[in-house]
């Protein structure tokens, strides 16, 4: 990491460390020991006993010929074994401060129309470019890897694939060249092969004829994969079986991509340049259009959220043709990253990073094409500290609620106080805490990962990523929609699932404390006020223990409800009531008949009742009865307990907490038109933004 | 205002040291412009302009930046005469040559480090960003150190020692 030297940076000689010291593991020579004792052995043999006479009978043209193709074949060896294939370094810890614990596995790119998969290296710290790929024998990740060669003990990778395809090239042509001139040796000296030349020839005879096999073998091997442009790896783990490989460009270019390309460069243990650069306050900052601030004021992270949730929904449809195993499904995947956090930063701290599995999470990301909104959500999750270290320094701007604008709309119309500028910039000199960049390079401080990450572990959770957490809180909440309703119908059908969704939800409250205040999406608000509206129903049923009818909501509230939310402190932890009947139409206003309900429909929804409310006790403090309820709003409550039968609940409703008897919201029922027609089978009142409830009578 | 008058007081002073206002830069954030792969391994940044730049530069200029850089590399992997002389010689000299001379890859790598340092100097450095060359992160990400100035014209936020001490 280059010294930030009070604004300058400096450079240094070498660059960060591939790896760090392995063992020395001796057995891991002997392949290339063989492999160097019989090329170099055998070979000297022949130049020793066998050319001179083929000079003599030939010409001398014959060890000519010999000695440039085995010096060929040495040179392509030397240069397969030691050259760096290619090697990645390490990430740096800021880069991935994004890609934290709760990132996902998979990161899809599409390259040439067809999806390919990047899985995260944990060793490394990054997605792993295409055709990229770790390592075990080396601890690396190798660019364009084909595989690890025991044989001249090197990952064969990018930068020394066009010397390992020339060596065993070279080295069948050099086998063949031995055999065929010994079998002339021993041919014309068959009377007399007890010499110990012939016996020499031989013996070399012997060895060319015993490697020819698989060296043969192997170069043909590697001919049709240069043809076909695919690396090892990917031929023998069938990535492309039946598919389309994208990294081909027909035959003839693949081959010249092999053999004619400049030598690729080096990426670990570069002499990198002292070049210093200074930064020097004020900042030049471009100026903003009205259009562009106007448009800030009144983005709020909308646009990014709904291009993160776009993307996350394509990340599901998109198949990559990987033989690997598809990443874990979406809903158990955000479901239990929270709960299993702890357990993710314990291991971190007794073992090498593991790669994460379940809890390794992100919303966002998608192809280059889309990749926008894929970096739009880690980007505005690392933006975050920026804004929050910075609530009142701006001022002339009138700023979102909330702050996710915060960064961007401020600042850039401060003037500099007779500052020079060019046209259009100004100087604002204006200063920002430095509280980003101490969580920053905090983390630069420690360097082994897993402290790194049992550091940031918490953080995310209690301030910095706690927008971000929103955000993948509540993308986790709105794409958990019909598993949590579903869950609620299981809860009550089988208590024992409960638990573990109450566990959830207890694991998910905390985080969303704070983030309510500022934007709401409207998916999330409108599943907030279900939800409310559920608890005011369920509420105002208790009011009237003996009966246990439920009202449904027929229409979904629309987003004005937005402002509901902020009062509540803990929304959407039971997830929306009923995501069947929100979808209805908004303006249905059919009349539903009665339903008849299950037997065990209410002894169940008793118990459930009790555990639920009991898990949902901290959460729900927001539903209880003000005591400055509105006389209108009991009155009106009371108009509708009185005309509750004993219908079933919709299946997917939740069942009465018994703790807080009087738990509901007045929110939904608080302004309106309660207009209760008394008809026929059915009531109907709205609520709050026109949310339709419909009371069988 | 308060805050102008103190603006004022740190750039009429003549003293102002230069070490100062330097130390008075701190990292803020770094963002990582990450490759294109759309049409294959081929070295290719996105040009997509990131959000938290929005503020700090004109999107021409950054994108100016990101297409010269991909029309370098192009040209570093180019497959062409040079290339493949450069290839033959290479065999034929046994791969002694890479000891003497600089691959077309290293030369272009070369030009890009200069270029790099030059845009850093001249356009990214006054606005407190600074681009990292993309072969010291293994050429997967440009990474662009995005640096706030704290201690100057104070803010509530500000450094305490320069508002305080400029305030009364």
């Amino acid at each position: 990491m280059p010294g930030f030297s009070g604004g300058g940076i400096g450079g240094g000689v070498g660059g960060p460390a591939s790896a760090p010291p392995r063992p020395f593991r001796p057995s891991r020579y002997v392949p290339v020991s063989a492999a160097t004792f019989f090329l170099v052995g055998s070979t000297t043999l022949f130049f020793c006993f066998t050319c001179p006479w083929l000079s003599e009978y030939f010409s001398s043209v014959i060890p000519i010929y010999n000695a440039v193709v085995f010096i060929f074949t040495l040179a392509n060896f030397c240069m397969a074994t030691f050259m760096d294939p290619g090697v990645f370094p390490r990430a740096e810890e800021d880069e991935d401060k994004e890609d934290d614990f709760r990132a996902p596995l998979y990161k899809t790119v599409e390259i040439k129309g067809i999806q390919v998969r990047m899985k995260w290296c944990s060793t490394c710290r990054f997605y792993r470019p295409p055709r990229c790929s770790h390592c075990s024998v080396c601890d690396n990740c190798v660019e364009d890897f084909d595989h690890h060669c025991p044989w001249v003990n090197n990952c064969i990778g990018r930068r020394n694939y066009r010397y390992f395809f020339l060596f065993l090239l070279s080295l069948t042509t050099h086998i063949m060249d031995v055999f065929g001139f010994g079998l002339v040796y021993v041919l014309h000296h068959r009377q007399r092969l007890d010499t110990p030349h012939a016996a020499v020839t031989m013996a070399v005879m012997c060895v060319a004829g015993l490697f020819f096999v698989p060296v043969a073998g192997l170069t043909g091997f590697h001919i049709v994969l240069v043809a076909r442009g695919r690396t090892t790896n990917e031929q023998v783990t069938g990535k492309f079986r039946g598919g389309v490989n994208p990294f081909t460009n027909g035959c003839f270019r693949n081959i010249s991509n092999v053999l004619c390309r400049s030598q690729a460069p080096r990426y670990v243990g570069r002499w990198r340049s002292p070049q210093s650069v200074e930064i020097q306050t004020p900042f030049l900052r471009p100026a903003l259009t009205e259009a562009q601030l106007e448009a800030k004021v009144l983005d709020n992270g909308i646009q990014n959220d709904r291009h993160s949730s776009k993307s996350s929904l394509d990340q599901n449809e998109s198949q990559s043709a990987d033989a690997e195993p598809p990443p874990p499904p979406k809903p158990e995947l955000r479901y239990a990253g929270l709960p299993r956090a702890d357990t993710e930063e314990s291991s971190l701290l007794t073992e090498a990073p593991p790669t994460p599995s379940m809890y390794k999470y992100r919303p966002a990301f998608n192809s280059p094409g889309r990749n926008h909104t894929g970096h739009t959500h880690p980007n505005k999750s690392s933006r975050q500290p920026s804004y929050r270290s910075e609530p009142s320094s701006l001022d002339g701007v009138t700023v979102v609620g909330g702050g996710i604008g915060v960064r961007r709309g401020g600042g850039e119309r401060g003037e500099g106080p007779g500052g020079p500028g060019g046209p259009g910039y100004s100087l604002t000199g204006r200063s920002y805490t430095s509280y980003p960049s101490s969580l920053v390079l905090s983390t630069g401080g420690s360097h082994t990962s897993s402290l790194r990450s049992a550091h940031t572990a918490h953080n995310p959770l209690a301030t910095l990523h706690s927008e971000g957490t929103t955000d993948t809180s509540y993308k986790s909440l709105a794409n958990q929609t019909p598993r949590n309703g579903s869950l609620s119908y299981d809860s009550l059908l089988t208590p024992s699932e409960s638990p573990e969704f109450e566990s959830a939800a207890h694991e998910l409250s905390p985080q969303k404390l704070t983030p309510l205040q500022g934007y709401m999406s409207p998916f999330l608000s409108a599943q907030i006020a279900q939800q409310r509206e559920g608890q005011l129903l369920q509420g105002s049923a208790t009011f009237s223990s003996p009966h246990r009818a439920y009202l449904r909501a027929v229409s979904p509230p629309p987003p004005e409800t937005q402002h509901l939310l902020q009062h509540n402190q803990d929304p959407s932890t039971r997830g929306p009531r009923n995501p069947s009947s929100s979808s209805s139409s908004p303006g249905a206003r059919s009349l539903e008949p009665p339903v008849s309900p299950p037997p065990r429909g209410l002894s169940l929804s008793k118990s459930q009742a009790h555990r639920v409310g009991a898990g949902g006790g901290q959460q729900t403090n927001a539903f209880c009865v003000n005591s400055r309820f509105p006389i209108s709003i009991s009155l009106s409550i009371l108009h509708f307990n009185l005309l509750f039968t004993h219908n079933p609940p919709p299946p997917h409703f939740p069942p009465l907490p018994y703790d807080c008897p009087t738990r509901f919201t007045s929110r939904p029922v608080s302004t309106n038109h309660a207009t209760s027609k008394p008809g026929g089978g059915v009531k109907k009142v709205t609520g709050v933004g026109g949310t339709t409830y419909e009371i069988s009578v | 205002s308060p805050q102008q008058i103190i603006c004022l007081h740190l750039t009429l002073s003549p003293f102002h040291n230069l070490q100062e206002l330097r130390h008075s830069a701190s990292l803020a954030n770094k963002v990582f412009i990450q490759r294109d792969y759309s049409e294959g391994t081929t070295c290719k940044f996105q040009t997509k302009f990131p959000i938290e730049l929005e503020s700090r530069i004109e999107r021409t200029l950054f994108e100016d930046t990101v297409k010269t850089l991909n029309n370098f590399y192009a040209e570093a992997e180019k497959i062409g005469g040079q290339s493949y002389l450069e290839g033959c010689l290479a065999c034929t000299t046994a791969y002694l040559i890479f000891l003497c001379i600089e691959t077309r890859y290293e030369k272009v790598l070369k030009k890009i480090a200069n270029y790099i340092q030059e845009q850093n100097e001249k356009i990214y450095a006054p606005r407190g960003l600074v681009i990292t060359d993309p072969i010291e992160r293994g050429m997967r990400v440009i990474e662009i150190s995005i640096y706030e100035d704290r201690g100057s014209c104070g803010s509530s936020s500000g450094s305490s020692s320069v508002s305080g001490s400029t305030a009364r």
